[in-house]
């Protein structure tokens, strides 16, 4: 049989309803995808507007959330960060269902390769032996780990518009912030899955600071921040400030990576001419983009995990500086509100995996960009003071690490150099939060989650 | 499909788990039926075969080493995830670092040791390994059910037995008890310890230094049942001039989201943990340890930060060597809501400050 077509939206069905299809299918599927994979680059250039996910790990009907969420497939463009399959009980169902609406949409969703995407890997954390018992063979597994290899290991994300487009959400019930006036532009803001505004914050454009910062590389650790009290999370310093306070409404590329950086790489072409039709390597430039972490450290550091690095704040800006970038998203890390940006929201972590294990007790979070050209009247105000994204800025707390820190700063201007302490201004982001589905939903099967424990 | 089209799964919760909260409203504390305790009584139980089967897969992967475990566990499969064999081990190892540190401090005296709910617990067997010329009166105590198959096993296995120095170790086949000089199982509820009339514990000495241990046991028993139990045991089976302590191995932390999982999860195993919420930090661990007496110290840890700091480097390296982790996050999310808790008292007796002498280095976590 050939699976296109209506063979592929009833796939589409049955997947979407938690049941596998048959192994015949899958072959075919997997056959198509790879037909698909095989032409798009290491790094698939990806058009705004977008909504980025992280980790899935095979929860099923938590997929289902994110989508009730964010938007079904094809009316909301997708860009999935990796790390499909292991740890939850339907990598199966998750992983099919996203390829076949990649067959069924190539240009709605993108997929990229995650480190649970190999076969060592799945063979430890639970995919191999999910495929063993739902087919009785390894085959469906090997047909899916032949798609792995084919899966791109970026995404570069362009015309991503500086502010959101305003949402006429209601305020959460239990929202005490006081919201930026409407008529600021909107940096970031989240959104709860009733599509409720949680927290909601204005990029405010100065041209006066970020001429004053221009000159003095002090200026930075001096520049004021957050306008009250209850957004110093969101600490700005020079680090954000726009660019001579011209009016622009564009910014620069999104970087989408499932681990991070590699020593091996400073720049996205040396990404595109890695050869990734393969299994995960052990180490190299590969092994790191799918591995590596970013961490409050100076430079690059051994990881823990056994492959990749760790890497500083410094690391990323000098990349994101060089590579024209506004901003890094990643997944790989549990983060127990959903998402956390960090380096003056120069990368961020997103999660989408809620209730990781059914043991974690975390939120996941999606990250929506907005399509640049919305505003294109745009002109940024000087109505005081600039507050660009903040340090390690996390939903809840509203509260960053410490603040401003000048040493950094200092040390920064003396790797850096001044001009990298003002990087692009950030996409505009919206993140939607959500929690995790029942697992008795009528209508799918669910296995009752037996989370282990020490006992 | 239009996205406003796919179901709200969250519009079934009210349903799906309304029935469940039904029924646990009915079996609260102190109202609880005697078929709703039966049931507790039997999901603790089968905590001991959850906790074999951990031992037996860090064994094969090399984490621990420990010949016996394998002859206890029944589970068909035991392989566990990365992150649980780090747990497993740094909570095996923590205890036996305390363990060590006890039975390597020179007395005049014998020493004794109460392993509470030991189930297929090894420690007996691997002391004698490694401290073979130490003299030691070795108690455990567990359920009948858990004993007597404890029994079997050992019956089974002639290492087992020669460990045990019983070349006549001709028990029947239903027995649910063991004694000798050195070993002893002990077949009953530690409830019962706190009736009237306690039984009778055979071999156990009131005098000689006593450590007692509660690895993932006490937890499961209502507070004051467990300061009952343990007030029976420190001054009826022991004298209270002995000296005296107790290492506690249990969840901290039930309020944040982990923990309050964590207690959702369990229950739908029919598993409680009524002393988690009366304790839920090392602060009142270690207040808690004063309350039942132990006046000379009183110290907590969380698993994270005894792997980080009771662990050496290369010990370090060895074990993280032995399995690519992905999961460090979770992992540290585990590590942090579980604790060693030690207190001890140095007593009059023989023995005197045997505790404070073992135990003066070992590093605690501040705060908590």
């Amino acid at each position: 049989m050939s699976i296109g077509g209506s063979d592929l939206d009833r796939a589409i069905t049955q997947l979407r309803a938690c049941r596998p299809i048959p192994e015949n299918q899958v072959r075919e599927l997997c056959y198509k995808a790879r037909e698909l994979l095989i032409e798009e680059g290491n790094v698939v250039g990806v058009d705004a507007p977008v909504t980025i996910c992280g980790d899935i790990h095979g929860q099923f009907h938590d997929l289902m959330e994110l989508f009730r969420v964010g938007g079904d497939v094809p009316d909301t463009n997708y860009l999935f960060m990796g790390d499909f399959v292991d740890r939850g009980f339907y990598s199966l169902e998750s992983f099919l269902l996203l390829l076949c609406l990649k067959v069924r949409y190539p240009d709605r969703i993108t997929l990229i390769r995650g480190n649970h995407e190999s076969r060592q890997i799945t063979t430890v954390y639970g995919f191999y032996d999910e495929c063993l018992r739902k087919y009785g063979s390894a085959n469906v597994w090997r047909y899916c780990c032949e798609v792995f290899d084919y899966l791109a290991l970026g995404a570069l994300v362009s015309g991503a518009a500086t502010a959101l487009e305003p949402t006429d959400g209601p305020i959460a019930d239990n929202v005490t912030v006081d919201l930026p006036d409407p008529e600021q532009d909107i940096e970031i803001e989240t959104l709860n899955a009733n599509g409720e505004v949680m927290f909601r914050y204005a990029r405010n454009g100065d041209s006066q600071s970020s001429a004053t910062s221009q000159g003095n590389s002090n200026a930075a650790s001096s520049s004021p921040v957050g306008p009250t009290p209850s957004r110093s999370g969101a600490a700005g310093t020079g680090a954000t400030s726009s660019v001579n306070g011209s009016a622009r409404n564009d910014t620069g590329a999104i970087l989408c990576v499932h681990g991070g950086l590699s020593p091996l790489i400073d720049s996205i072409d040396k990404i595109r001419l890695l050869d990734r039709k393969q299994e995960v390597p052990h180490e190299g430039a590969m092994c790191d983009l799918l591995w590596s972490d970013p961490d409050e450290i100076d430079g690059w550091g051994l990881s823990p995990r056994g492959a990749g690095f760790l890497f500083g704040a410094d690391i990323v800006k000098c990349f994101n500086y060089k590579n024209d970038l506004s901003l890094i998203a990643r997944a790989h890390q549990l983060v127990m509100e959903g998402f956390k940006e960090m380096f003056d929201s120069t990368i961020v972590t997103v999660w989408s995996a809620p209730n990781y294990c059914y043991r974690c007790g975390n939120v996941a979070a999606i990250l929506e960009l907005g399509e640049d050209g919305s505003n294109a009247g745009f002109v940024r105000r000087s109505n005081g003071d600039r507050a660009g994204g903040g340090r390690g800025w996390i939903l809840g707390s509203n509260a960053g690490p410490n603040g401003t820190s000048n040493e950094e700063n200092r040390r920064l201007s003396s790797v850096l150099g001044e001009s990298m302490q003002r990087p692009r201004d950030g996409p505009g982001r919206r993140y939607r939060v959500f929690e995790a589905a029942p697992q008795d939903s009528r209508g799918m099967p669910a296995k009752k989650p037996v989370a282990d424990y020490f006992l | 499909m239009d996205n406003n089209q796919i179901p709200n799964l969250k519009t079934l919760l009210g349903r799906g788990r309304g029935g469940g909260l039904r029924g646990r409203a009915r079996g609260g504390y102190g109202s609880s039926t005697q078929g709703d305790e039966a049931v507790r009584d039997n999901a603790v139980r089968g905590t001991d075969q959850d906790a074999a089967g951990s031992r037996v897969s860090c064994v094969e992967f090399g984490y621990l080493d420990d010949p016996y475990a394998k002859f206890f566990a029944t589970q068909s499969s035991t392989r566990r995830l990365p992150l649980l064999n780090r747990g497993t081990y740094v909570r095996t190892s923590a205890i036996d670092q305390l363990v060590d540190h006890f039975l390597t401090t020179p007395t005049s005296t014998q020493k004794q040791i109460i392993s509470l709910g030991a189930g297929t617990d090894t420690r007996y067997f691997r002391l004698r390994d490694k401290y073979p010329n130490e003299p030691l009166v070795y108690h455990e105590i567990d359920f009948a059910t858990n004993t007597t198959a404890k029994l079997q096993s050992i019956r089974r296995h002639p290492s087992l037995q020669d460990r045990i120095g019983d070349s006549h170790f001709a028990l029947k086949p239903t027995a649910d008890s063991y004694h000798s000089a050195s070993y002893n199982i002990h077949a009953l509820d530690l409830r019962s310890l706190t009736t009237s009339s306690p039984p009778p514990l055979e071999n156990l000495s009131p005098t000689l230094p006593t450590l007692i241990l509660s690895e993932m046991c006490l937890i499961y028993l209502h507070p004051t049942t467990v300061s009952g139990i343990l007030n029976r045991l420190l001054t009826h089976y022991v004298s209270p001039r002995t000296p005296a302590s107790l290492v506690l191995y249990e969840p901290i932390f039930p309020h944040d989201a982990f923990g309050r999982t964590m207690i959702s999860n369990l229950s739908t195993r029919n598993i409680h943990l009524p002393t988690l919420t009366a304790y839920p930090g090392l602060v009142d661990q270690r207040a808690r340890l004063r309350q039942y007496g132990f006046g000379d110290g009183c110290r907590a840890a969380d698993t994270k930060f005894i792997w980080r700091v009771w662990v050496s480097e290369e010990e370090k390296e060895r074990v993280a060597g032995l399995e690519m982790l992905d999961e460090l996050e979770e992992l540290e999310l585990l590590l942090r809501h579980y604790c060693v808790a030690w207190g001890w008292r140095d007593g009059e007796g023989e023995g005197e400050d045997v505790f404070s002498r073992a135990w003066s280095e070992v590093r605690e976590q501040d705060g908590g």
